[in-house]
């Protein structure tokens, strides 16, 4: 009874009420959005680039004067020396050199870019899957990424032209296609990549003086990549710490993963403490709806003490009160929050696959779960001083 | 008459401590109802009637003296214990009806059964209390604005006897009422003291006392005359 009580109440003083659950509605759709799209980014982009985790990619910085003409790149020498320094610290890696330049792609009447790299044909492999097709050969065969496939509308067998130094039509044709990587991925992404042979690529673009443009060194055992890093800094660099003299630079993306956890756990903590003020705000504001309502009903409190309601049934009285406003706000905030953040993750990634991941719609429950206790919590003091009114003086207010 | 009183007062006293000075509601009253007994208690505004009810009520505790409701002292009861006594032992009338506005006529006599049971009335009691004091099936399902004053107290009555209670405690049950209407209500309680129950009624009005086989005078806190 003391349940259809506060229901009923709550019928009868629906606009208050409603608008006393606006604020509990905002707070938990902050909190449950924002989880769900923090937890949901990260999910995302810990699928992007985990694969790539075990991944240093090393550029030039330096530049060199090689028969009068200014260039950068890694020579032969360079390569040795940094192959080397891996070496000092594991046995078991992959040491991919690679040619790589962006590029105007003609594809029929359409005009795109891409990523073109030439590498040894045995070396595509260690850093990308191939889904369709066979390993380019030869000096006009290539392969892509699937997303470049797609959205460029390629098979096996499509050709395209890419445009030489001297401004010469090269055609190249499509032998196979590649797992994409993500376009997060660190070290080498296949989604946007045209990938061919050594002397496919220093046909189109030059050798450069036999300069490499990056190398991309694979641990078999990730954590060994911050040891591999910082031979190669000393080796390279001549120290271990990084600054502008450096001559090579080093990503390491398992740092990068690293430094990117904790970005996002400080940005989860941020809007965890932003949903916290909103929600501590609609609990001020649920306790004083709540004390207004013990205020309007104490003629009808001290009439249920007379006639023998316990303290305890009146305090639960408010007590459901509070917690239907939190339970039902709560409810609406977290559907809210179920469409706002899959449409903000759309339009941040590209995808909502990672909303259906337990780490994101572990949001849902904590949500309602908070909305509810943040209510009750709320309406502890207006049920408590519910409950403790005199029922003669309650009995005699008008 | 039966010899165990309902309600024993032993040098009862009452005071309000107040800035101006204590206020001495009660002052030393002996005082006792014997089961069956059709009692009224009279006197003029602030002579401590109110004051008076309320400690017979289990609403208020006496601050010196002792209560005993069918036996049982209330000065050292819990407020848990007085609150089971009200809704057990003692069936409330009040001037202002002092229903529940939320809930319908039937469901405000049925919410003491739902108090002392722990669920919904299974049985024909709300009904028949109701009709028992002169409401129709349609009016049952009214809420009390919905009802004249008149209709409210017999709602009230009806609720008051729900638990069927020691004894019936009516504060001015007919204050806020006309003539006619008075007079249906004092036929009622008539009949229900006629019955057996034991009626205690607090009234300043002496043709409403006149109902009454018994009839105490209170003055200054103080019992002058039976």
């Amino acid at each position: 009874m003391v349940l259809s009580l506060a229901v009923r109440n709550l019928k009868l003083n629906k606009f208050r009420t409603i608008l006393s659950m606006i604020g509990i509605v905002i707070g938990v759709f902050a909190i449950c959005a924002m989880g769900m799209l923090s937890a949901g980014f990260t999910e995302e982009m810990n699928s992007m680039i985990s694969d790539t985790a075990d991944t240093l990619t090393i550029t030039p910085i330096g530049e060199t004067v090689i028969d009068g003409t200014t260039t950068t790149g890694f020579s032969t020498t360079d390569l040795r020396n940094i192959e080397a320094a891996v070496k000092s610290v594991t046995s078991d890696y992959d040491f991919i050199p690679m040619y790589s330049s962006s590029k105007y792609i003609y594809i029929g009447k359409e005009t795109t870019g891409a990523t073109i790299s030439g590498m040894d044909s045995s070396d595509i492999t260690k850093i990308a899957t191939l889904i369709d097709g066979t390993l380019p050969r030869g000096s006009t065969n290539v392969i892509v990424g699937e997303t470049f496939a797609e959205d460029n509308d390629l098979r096996i067998g499509s050709r395209m032209i890419i445009l030489d130094t001297t401004g010469q039509e090269v055609t190249c044709r499509v032998v196979g296609m590649m797992e994409d990587t993500g376009v997060m991925s660190l070290g080498f992404s296949t989604d946007n990549a045209v990938v061919g042979s050594i002397e496919w690529y220093t046909g189109l673009v030059g050798d450069n003086h036999g300069l490499y443009d990056k190398v991309i060194v694979k641990a078999y055992d990730p954590t060994e990549l911050s040891a591999i890093d910082a031979a190669i800094e000393e080796k390279m660099n001549g120290k271990e710490d990084k600054d502008s003299d450096d001559t090579v630079y080093i990503l390491n993306s398992y740092e990068i993963m690293a430094v990117f956890d904790d970005i996002m756990s400080m940005s989860s903590i941020f809007t965890t403490i932003i949903s916290g003020i909103s929600l501590l705000v609609a609990a001020v504001a649920i306790v004083n709806v709540m004390l207004m309502s013990v205020k309007e009903r104490t003629r009808e409190v001290g009439i249920l003490r007379s006639i023998g309601t316990y303290r305890s049934q009146i305090m639960l009285m408010f007590l459901y009160e509070a917690g239907l406003i939190g339970l039902i706000g709560a409810i609406a905030g977290t559907l809210l929050g179920l469409i706002a953040a899959p449409v903000l993750l759309m339009g941040m990634m590209g995808s909502i696959d990672a909303m259906f991941t337990p780490a994101v719609l572990i949001y849902v429950p904590i949500g309602i779960l908070i909305g509810l206790v943040v209510c009750l919590i709320s309406g502890l003091y207006p049920a408590w001083k519910a409950a403790n009114l005199n029922p003669v003086e309650a009995m005699s207010t008008d | 008459m039966n010899s165990i009183p309902v309600v024993e007062l032993h040098d009862v006293s009452k005071i309000y401590p107040m800035p101006a000075g204590d206020v001495h509601a009660l002052n030393h009253v002996d005082f006792s109802i014997q089961k069956g007994e059709f009692v009224a208690i009279m006197g003029p505004s602030g002579s401590g009637k109110s004051t008076l009810m309320n400690m017979i009520g289990c609403l208020d505790v006496p601050t010196s003296g002792e209560i005993k409701i069918n036996g049982k002292s209330t000065s050292e009861m819990t407020d848990d214990e007085l609150t089971l006594h009200r809704r057990e032992t003692i069936g409330f009338i009040f001037q202002k009806y002092n229903l529940i506005s939320l809930l319908t006529a039937y469901e405000n006599v049925e919410y003491p059964l739902i108090l002392k049971h722990g669920h919904k009335d299974t049985t024909t009691r709300t009904a028949d209390l109701l009709k028992m004091v002169g409401l129709t099936e349609g009016q049952m399902r009214h809420t009390p604005y919905e009802l004249s004053g008149g209709q409210q107290q017999r709602v009230s009555i009806a609720r008051a006897l729900a638990n069927d209670p020691t004894f019936l405690l009516c504060d001015e049950p007919t204050g806020n009422l006309d003539s006619k209407m008075s007079t249906q209500i004092m036929e009622i309680l008539t009949d229900l003291h006629s019955q057996g129950r034991t009626v205690v009624m607090v009234t300043h009005d002496p043709k409403t006392a006149e109902y009454a086989e018994r009839i105490v005078i209170i003055r200054d806190g103080e019992i002058v005359d039976e």
